[in-house]
């Protein structure tokens, strides 16, 4: 396979309204998601191309509720990097695992379980250690 | 409460007791405080990836104290952000040597700034719970060989040994 560096690259942009940062952040979900079964296939994941797309849709989700114009046109143009890389095989099988498939959300605790933890737990918990 | 009347000490130039002076409960435009303007910050954890444990810990925005050693004064002008210690189970004594250990990854973390405001802006912008700590004001005490022989009636020189 040929590796074509600018395959999928985009210019950067500036949306210029919420109408339009919308339609860009819909692009982009849509193609994440119809990305799904090849990225399940590039990268030998052992998991269904339904769980990668929950997993997209997690990290969609997570940022639903941006106002901010500037921080939305950033995470578009991240996003759209993480695509490139993905799609075009930059990344690691390792890279896809633990970060894009990693799930968002830790597990429910009881009250001894936190306790014998400790009470900062929370506050140490690593961004991307991978541990939940 | 309901509006007193504020008293101030009002004082000359003469050296005479000093007397208080009603003054009308009246506001003046420079007692009035206006509201601030909701100011334009960036929300910059959302695209930073920091994560968002980080919001709620408290952060302290200070003047460093002057370094005892030659470097004197330097680098204490500048403002600095700080983590504030965990007191739970992110920290720990090793059990062999006695070490302070952490599990704190922003413990470690300082960070320096030109002034107050740009520290405050970036808190701001993290989205960090801020306090800020006032500087301490320095007072660099006159030095001066001959106060030493001076005469001061009532107070003793100062009578050294060796």
């Amino acid at each position: 396979m040929t590796i074509i560096p600018t395959r999928l690259a985009r210019p950067s942009v500036v949306s210029s309204s919420m109408a339009d940062a919308r339609t860009r952040a819909l692009k982009l979900y849509r193609d994440w998601y119809r990305a799904a079964p090849e990225i399940v296939s590039l990268y030998a994941l052992n998991v269904s191309s339904a769980y990668v797309r929950h997993a997209i849709r997690e990290r969609f989700e997570k940022n639903r509720y941006v106002t901010d114009p500037r921080a939305i046109d950033v995470l578009l143009l991240k996003g759209r990097q993480d695509y490139q890389e993905t799609l075009n095989l930059w990344k690691q099988r390792d890279h896809v695992e633990g970060i894009l498939l990693a799930p968002q959300h830790r597990p429910h605790k009881t009250f001894l379980q936190k306790f014998y933890e400790g009470r900062d737990e929370d506050s140490v918990v690593p961004a991307a250690s991978g541990i939940v | 409460m309901g509006l007193k009347p504020i008293i101030t000490i009002s004082r000359g130039l003469s050296t005479g007791p000093s007397t208080p002076v009603e003054k009308p409960a009246v506001k003046d435009a420079s007692d009035i405080v206006t509201p601030e303007a909701p100011r334009d910050v960036l929300v910059a954890d959302v695209i930073s990836g920091a994560p968002s444990e980080l919001r709620h810990r408290p952060v302290r925005i200070y003047q460093p104290s002057r370094n005892t050693m030659q470097s004197g004064s330097g680098k204490s002008e500048r403002w600095r952000i700080d983590f504030d210690i965990l007191q739970g189970g992110g920290r720990w004594e090793n059990p062999l040597m006695g070490w302070a250990s952490s599990a704190d990854y922003m413990q470690g973390t300082r960070i320096s700034f030109r002034s107050k405001e740009d520290a405050i802006h970036f808190a701001e912008k993290q989205g960090w719970d801020y306090y800020v700590q006032p500087p301490v004001a320095k007072r660099i005490p006159p030095k001066n060989y001959s106060e030493n022989f001076l005469y001061r009636p009532g107070k003793l020189r100062i009578v050294r040994t060796k």
